[in-house]
């Protein structure tokens, strides 16, 4: 049977703690770009966890969500690039090849969700750190666009083994590096076409919303809240 | 250099052109034989109205259609036949729309194209070594005369031409003799 | 004009073709060092990293890609003048034709380096070519920038033509007056031009349908590069008002450049007699019907977005109107309104300088707008959390190649001046004899003026 890969984010069990942040730069080689770039903008966080503020001292909440490629069904991020280097793959994802991107950042001005990240320089890991770099992902170069993948090599990892081993994937055992790396459990993966799994049931769930889903890119990815956001009415 | 036997008239403008042509024709010189040139184009009298281009348009039209039908094959055939279908955004594979304009472009650059060969074939363009020509057209004379006269009516034909008010009478070929 | 016989009108219109003033040198020198200055820029950017520009996330796209429109919509000024006015048989076009059409060609040259000069990785360019790679892959056509690349190509190989066709008569004029290695060059570029009626009847036809034909590619040229914005679901940019407002700010742009580069070649060229102030005052009526088209689809597009309040556009539109880009807005409404209004709209003051200096300013207006279109937009879409934090500024890298490009149209065009007549002398003479033969009187002045 064929995947579609999904994701469910619970922003009532989300504490901010960023360690998903983290550990998608470790899985994924992503370099940080120091802080005049940062102060730039040139920043590459393929996860991001965005903070919005309510109310004033002291009586300040914060609300936390974790926001990444929501891998659209409809993405506007991939028609507009002229060389198929962002396209969509059979299992749903939204697919970045490195070799065919020229660096337009079309897909980039296209991205509702500003998920998409671009190597204004070539990226560099100040010694010993490249010894940390993770040998099942490219490392991208100058010029070329890159964002969140699923944690792609993962996947596929677990379905090479899965057909080595000649048995079905069970449910949660791939997992990307920010899935397994949270702490509280707020980010559940898995796969859509199956409809006992973790993340189909979630995605049904009545406190789920899609992100911008009104502009009609039909993510991947479902928000679990409990109530709306009154700051969000402002946004 | 000429290469062919003439007598011409280089004419100060056009009405006297437009005399020294039908001088000409009352001679019985027969139309193919005789020749015009000028420094810029005389649409309105009638000693330049040889030569209506009739088929320019059309093979323009045709051209533009030969180059929608490739425009239309590129988008259609590229994106299914040769590659393997790469989906975006859930568009078709082969959307219309999109498709539309990149079969329009080649229709203009086809129609565009074609005009280009048209005009190059039928003026006879490149053609560096005319088989007669005066520079005097670049200043200003029109060039009216018979390619191929008969040795007898030589004489003839010059008194014509100075009588309609030809400022010089030339003759090219093998007979000097006028 | 009627006075002058052909061989005055050849020795004016030719005279600019022969010999160098040492000012010509000078402003050349200066052009080409801020040519070499623009390509050192671009290489340092190939060699380091596009970080070197200015852009950052969520602007990614900012002074190149507004460059682009712009240098592509001021190309527009050859296809107004040279075909729809043909196609209107309007007779006054004649001496303007070919400035026009040079603007175009060379505008179009400009313009299309810059979806190269932009990309991450500019050495792959050539991937945007519909090929049989050796990837296995074609180009996406469902990309807009694919419909780009087509258009550009189709409205370029129509410019050049509509412009290298009528020069055929001219350069044969060029080759009968001149000697030595000068006569040989355009010997061989008037390939061997003789003006039969049977080569003068193909040439009006093939301009014809070349009129007819370039004005469609024109249209759909700013469009598509219109819908490199539109097709992108960001606020204020996926309007359908998108295409028109393009086209018609393209001809606005063009008309501009044309008025202030025929006020240059009139005076540097000497050409007081056959630039007259005719055509600057019908040019500038021209300018001020499209500075008013350019008001009102400005302000169709502000009031709709206004009026339906949406929070994403309206988040965008204050910062045009009232936050940190409304300098730049309401300069751009001056130099595209305030200022070319009265100018043009007075007789007294459509004048020759007034048309000049109204163009002046709608060229500025007119760079700004396109600015105004890419980065407000950009700085503020769907996520505020992702909204610019320090606004997108240009490096000296941007702003040098902007330079740049300026420089090497008014250096391409200093070197065309000097290799052909910048204006159409067979057209001229056409158009005064098309007087005469309407007028007896007049037509035997000429005739005994020429003997």
């Amino acid at each position: 049977m064929s995947h579609q890969w999904g994701m469910v984010i619970d922003l009532d069990r989300c504490t901010g703690c960023e360690a998903c942040v983290v550990a998608c730069h470790a899985e994924n080689n992503i370099s940080t770009v120091g802080d005049d770039q940062a102060a730039r903008g040139r920043a590459k966080h393929w996860i991001r966890v965005e903070r919005y503020y309510e109310g004033d001292f002291p009586d300040v909440k914060v609300k936390f969500m974790p926001v990444l490629c929501q891998q659209c069904d409809a993405a506007p991020c991939e028609p507009v690039c002229p060389t198929f280097a962002s396209y969509h793959t059979s299992e749903g994802l939204n697919g970045q090849v490195y070799n065919r991107c020229i660096g337009t950042r079309y897909c980039a001005n296209a991205c509702p969700y500003n998920v998409r990240f671009f190597n204004f320089y070539n990226p560099a890991w100040e010694k010993p750190l490249h010894l940390q770099l993770n040998p099942d992902v490219s490392v991208r170069s100058e010029g070329v666009m890159e964002k969140c993948t699923f944690c792609v090599q993962r996947i596929k990892a677990g379905e090479i083994k899965g057909e080595a081993e000649k048995r079905e994937l069970k449910d949660g055992e791939i997992q990307p590096a920010c899935v397994q790396s949270c702490p509280t459990r707020a980010m559940v993966f898995g796969d859509l076409n199956d409809p006992h799994s973790e993340v189909s049931r979630f995605a049904r769930s009545n406190r789920g919303t899609k992100l911008l889903g009104e502009l009609g890119t039909i993510p991947k990815v479902t928000y679990l809240q409990k109530d709306s956001w009154h700051g969000a009415e402002d946004a | 250099m000429p290469t062919v036997n003439s007598i011409y008239g280089l004419f100060p403008g056009p009405h006297a052109a437009e005399r020294g042509m039908n001088a000409l024709r009352a001679a019985g010189v027969a139309p193919d034989k005789l020749i015009v040139m000028s420094p810029e184009p005389f649409e309105e009298y009638g000693f330049a109205q040889a030569d209506r281009p009739k088929w320019m348009p059309w093979l323009a039209v045709l051209g533009g259609v030969i180059g929608g039908t490739g425009g239309f094959t590129l988008a259609w055939y590229t994106q299914t036949a040769y590659s393997y279908p790469l989906v975006t955004g859930g568009m078709p594979i082969v959307a219309p729309w999109p498709t539309g304009i990149i079969t329009y472009e080649l229709t203009m650059l086809g129609a565009i194209l074609t005009t280009i060969l048209t005009l190059l074939i039928g003026a006879r363009l490149p053609n560096w070594k005319p088989k007669l020509y005066d520079p005097a057209v670049s200043k200003g004379k029109i060039l009216i005369g018979v390619l191929d006269p008969p040795d007898q009516a030589r004489a003839d034909l010059e008194t014509r031409l100075r009588g309609a008010g030809a400022e010089q009478v030339k003759t090219t070929g093998r007979s000097a003799a006028s | 004009m009627a006075q002058k016989t052909p061989e005055q009108i050849n020795d004016d219109l030719l005279r600019p073709l022969s010999g160098v003033s040492a000012r010509y040198l000078i402003i050349m020198a200066c052009l080409v060092a801020v040519v070499i200055a623009a390509a050192f820029a671009f290489g340092w950017q190939v060699y380091n990293g596009i970080g070197v520009a200015g852009l950052r996330r969520p602007v990614f796209w900012g002074f190149y890609i507004t460059n682009f429109v712009f240098w592509i919509g001021l190309s527009h000024a050859g296809t107004l003048i040279s075909a729809i006015l043909r196609l209107a048989n309007a007779t006054w076009r004649r001496p303007v034709t070919r400035c026009a059409e040079v603007i175009t060609v060379f505008a179009l040259c400009i313009g299309a380096t810059f979806p190269i000069i932009h990309l991450g990785r500019p050495w792959l360019a050539f991937w945007l070519a519909p090929y049989p790679s050796e990837r296995g892959i074609w180009p996406n056509f469902r990309s807009p920038l694919l419909w780009d690349f087509f258009a550009i190509n189709t409205y370029l190989t129509g410019s050049v033509t509509f412009l290298l066709l009528p020069m055929i008569p001219d350069f044969a004029l060029i080759r009968d007056r001149s000697s030595g290695w000068k006569k040989k060059i355009y010997t061989v570029l008037a390939l061997g031009w003789i003006g039969t009626p049977r080569q003068w009847h193909r040439l009006e036809k093939a301009m014809q349908i070349m009129a007819v034909a370039i004005i469609p590619v024109a249209v759909s040229v700013h469009s598509i590069v219109s819908w490199d914005f539109a097709m992108a679901p960001v606020p204020m940019w996926h309007s359908t008002i998108f295409a028109p407002y393009f086209v018609a700010g393209a001809i606005f742009s063009g008309i501009a450049a044309l008025i202030l580069a025929m006020a240059l070649l009139r005076k540097f060229l000497h050409l007081e007699e056959y630039l007259l102030p005719i055509h600057f005052e019908n040019l500038g009526k021209l300018l001020l019907v499209m500075s008013l088209l350019w008001v009102y689809f400005v302000f169709a597009e502000r009031l709709t977005s206004w009026y339906g309040n949406e929070s994403s556009e309206m988040a965008v539109f204050w910062m045009t109107q009232r936050g940190s880009f409304s300098p730049l807005f309401w300069t751009m409404v001056t130099c595209n309104f305030l200022i070319p209004f009265p100018l043009l709209a007075i007789k007294k003051f459509r004048t020759i300088t007034g048309t000049a200096i109204a163009s002046f300013t709608v060229v500025i207006g007119m760079w700004l707008e396109r600015f105004l279109i890419i980065v407000p937009s950009l700085s503020r879409k769907y996520m505020p959390y992702a909204w610019v934090t320090s606004p997108y500024r240009p490096t000296w890298v941007e702003i040098t190649i902007t330079a740049g490009t300026f420089a090497a149209l008014g250096l391409l065009y200093m070197l065309f001046s000097k290799a052909v007549p910048i204006i159409s002398i067979w057209e001229l003479k056409w158009g005064r004899h098309e007087e005469t033969v309407r007028d007896p009187v007049l037509a035997r002045r000429d005739e005994e003026a020429m003997a």
